[in-house]
């Protein structure tokens, strides 16, 4: 899916993210750069823990950088002002990755859908409810659940609605930190078409986040693999499938669950070994070198820039360089 | 396989789950049987909200009743009879013969205390050692998990451990009691493939080590394909079809079970095509239909799907499914005047 132009409309420069936490300063995301193109869909993967959601709050305003900046639209967004951030959040929105945490209990799901609408001063009431059971029967639930609250929900349902909730201020922007890994592979399709039939309809642009590689590969234009706070490969996502250049991004398609019993016993898996190091106490060196198959004396000792080895491919390692003409 | 001669560690036969809300009865689970043996690895796949937690957390009773109650069915757990069990039985119950592991692992660790602790807590609640003992042997199966440095990490609290190794303390905490049925619900939902890959890994070995059977619950079907022995289809509260999972994945024989495949995209996919999703929602539970759960999404629905619930045929050795085209006397598509109903 794509409606992709050239204009910019996202803009993240040298981001850093870090917590205080007890044992030091925890670098969740640590100097990322990329643009977002407007109608773009960017994949964003990588291991747990690496960052993903970190840098997608940041990107969509919950979480002011500790350093970098944010542009939306040519223009800083500067979070610490209260009026720029309402501004923005009328244009960016948010689908959690924690359905069974991100519904107030105490709201029925009709209140938790309308409250942006309300916060906007969007529609009349009476628009707002149809509104509200359109955006129910668009993700695939039907109007008897506009009652109801989210315990009596299963994950996959939960999801859903926050699926709507998203949809209902119809933003430009959003972040989907993994939208689609609890629900089956039915509705995980709905879904995705009904994101590609926004996109192509109102010029959507979205951060996708995501295990599912299948999924990540299908919907994105560009994909960014992340690795302990860091970008760690960015290219298109045919290319990235395709020419698959640094050892971690390898790594993880390798490990990608084939659906079909007899293809599943024959793969063939690269193993990493070992735990990922803590982002407290990051290593000199490449943050992958405790585990990469490849580690070379040099990745001990100083940390691989993101580099553009071929036209709009980045790689951060020091065993890909761009080739000298 | 010789499936036959493995003991039969789990029986639930047709589990009926209700809540009951302000809005009337919801019918979560409407009739689910199925047997498990040592050592086997059952998947549970199906539609979002047809039941499968739901149906998990009973055979433990973990849902509150109420709103939650088992109107009908059965449950045995070994020579444990579960619906009619008390709390307290359960309590003795749970850890030792059935333990499970969720997708999210803070609903079962404690925030405020070490996770050594934790599992050594688990550890002497059922088995009768010394604490030095149950120290060792947190350590051991937090070693079986793969924390790496289990001694000094057994100290630490569940929120320095990344996303993947608190998962895997709760497996350790699951297992440290040896349980006869381990139930993972969606248990690597939140976890990038490469830590799935190792979750999974463990799940075979501790299959494989101590003959725990397994109920794995997911909607990830490269899992289930690289994982399970059998697979039960769920929709809307029952169990559509069963068999080996090269039954479900070869010879499937229910249409909802083939939709589902059918929805899988492919590696690949062209951007430009339309994923395939089911049309249409499942049913309400508050209102479950007379026929056929499926019938109104169906492709092939006839008459009497709508009128009546098919019963269960026989498909092959171990295989069944509930729908009316199994049945002997039903016409061929070509009878019913089917074109491609694809
Ligand atoms: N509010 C916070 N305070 C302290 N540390 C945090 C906070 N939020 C996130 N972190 C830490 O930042 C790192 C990145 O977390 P983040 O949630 O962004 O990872 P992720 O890539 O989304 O992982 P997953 O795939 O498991 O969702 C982790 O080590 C996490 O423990
Ligand atoms: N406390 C409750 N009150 C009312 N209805 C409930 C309650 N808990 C669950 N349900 C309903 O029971 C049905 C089954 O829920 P369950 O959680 O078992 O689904 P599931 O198959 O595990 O779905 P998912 O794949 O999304 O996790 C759902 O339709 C849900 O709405
Ligand atoms: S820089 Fe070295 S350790 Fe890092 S990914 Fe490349 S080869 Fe591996
Ligand atoms: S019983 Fe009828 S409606 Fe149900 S799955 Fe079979 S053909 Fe379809
Ligand atoms: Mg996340
Ligand atoms: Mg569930």
């Amino acid at each position: 899916m794509s409606t992709k132009s050239n204009e910019v409309l996202l803009s993240l420069e040298d981001i850093c993210k870090y917590f205080k936490v007890s044992g030091g300063t925890l670098k969740a995301v640590d100097h990322v750069s990329f643009e977002i193109h407007k109608g773009e869909t960017m994949g964003l993967v990588g291991e747990s823990g690496c960052g993903k959601s970190t840098l997608g709050r940041v990107a969509m305003g919950i979480y002011p950088p500790t350093s970098g900046k944010l542009s939306y639209k040519g223009k800083a967004v500067n979070l610490k002002h209260g009026s720029d951030r309402f501004n923005y959040s009328k244009v960016a929105q948010i689908i959690f990755q924690d359905p069974y945490a991100s519904l107030d209990p105490r709201m029925t799901v009709s209140s938790i859908i309308e409250e942006g609408m309300v916060i906007h001063n969007m529609y009349d009431e009476k628009r707002r409810k149809e509104r509200v059971y359109e955006l129910l029967e668009m993700v695939g639930l039907n109007r008897e659940h506009a009652n109801r609250f989210p315990h009596e929900f299963s994950g996959g349902q939960r999801q859903r609605i926050g699926i709507a909730r998203a949809l209902a201020i119809e933003p430009e922007f959003i972040v989907c930190d993994e939208p689609i890994s609890a629900l089956d592979v039915s509705i995980q399709s709905q879904v995705i078409n009904l994101l590609s039939d926004l996109q192509d309809r109102l010029g959507l642009t979205y951060l996708f986040i995501a295990h599912d590689l299948n999924i990540v590969k299908y919907i994105s234009d560009r994909i960014a693999v992340m690795y302990l706070g860091n970008v760690v490969e960015l290219a298109s996502s045919d290319e990235l499938y395709k020419n698959t250049l640094h050892p971690y991004s390898k790594a993880l398609l390798s490990a990608v669950p084939i659906p079909d019993p007899n293809e599943e016993a024959q793969k063939k898996r690269i193993i990493i070994s070992g735990d990922v190091p803590s982002p407290i106490n990051t290593p000199k060196g490449c943050n992958f070198a405790g585990r990469c198959p490849q580690v070379c004396d040099q990745c001990k000792e100083s940390k691989p820039k993101l580099q553009e080895i071929t036209p709009g491919h980045f790689v951060a390692c020091h065993l890909v360089q761009p080739q000298k003409k | 396989m010789a499936k036959d001669t493995k003991k039969v560690v789990l029986d639930v036969n047709d589990l009926h789950v209700s809540f009951d809300t302000y809005a009337g009865e919801v019918k979560a689970v409407r009739g689910v049987t199925f047997t498990l043996h040592e050592g086997e690895v059952l998947a549970i796949v199906g539609e979002s909200g047809c039941g499968k937690s739901v149906t998990a957390q009973t055979v433990m009773k973990l849902n509150p009743m109420p709103p939650a109650r088992i109107p009908q069915g059965e449950v045995h757990l070994g020579e444990h009879d579960i619906v009619k069990a008390s709390e307290k039985e359960m309590q003795t119950l749970r850890g030792k013969e059935v333990s499970m592991i969720f997708q999210d692992p803070m609903t079962c660790l404690n925030p405020t205390k070490p996770v050594g602790k934790q599992i050594v807590e688990a550890i002497r609640h059922h088995r009768k050692l010394s604490t030095a003992e149950a120290k060792a042997e947190a350590i051991k199966y937090l070693k079986m998990v793969n924390i790496p440095n289990a001694e000094e990490r057994a100290k630490q609290y569940p929120h320095e451990f990344s996303g993947g190794m608190r998962q895997r303390a709760m497996i350790a905490m699951a297992l440290s009691c040896n349980p006869k049925v381990l139930i993972a619900d969606e248990p690597t939902t939140a976890l990038d493939v490469t830590i799935q890959a190792q979750i999974m890994d463990l799940l075979a070995e501790i299959k494989e080590e101590t003959d725990t059977a397994i109920i794995l619950i997911t909607h990830d079907l490269g899992v289930v394909a690289g994982m399970a022995d059998r697979v039960a289809v769920m929709y809307a509260g029952k169990i559509v079809e069963t068999g080996s999972v090269e039954d479900i994945f070869y010879r499937n024989a229910h249409p909802y079970t083939q939709a589902l495949l059918k929805s899988l995209p492919s590696v690949d996919a062209d951007k430009t095509e339309r994923l395939v999703s089911i049309a249409g929602t499942p049913p309400d539970l508050l209102n479950p239909p007379h026929g056929c759960g499926f019938a109104a999404r169906c492709k092939r629905c006839m008459k009497i799907c709508q009128e009546e619930q098919p019963p269960e045929f026989t498909v092959g050795e171990g295989h069944v499914a509930s729908c009316w085209l199994l049945h002997p006397d039903c016409p061929s598509p070509e009878e019913r005047g089917e074109k491609d109903v694809d």
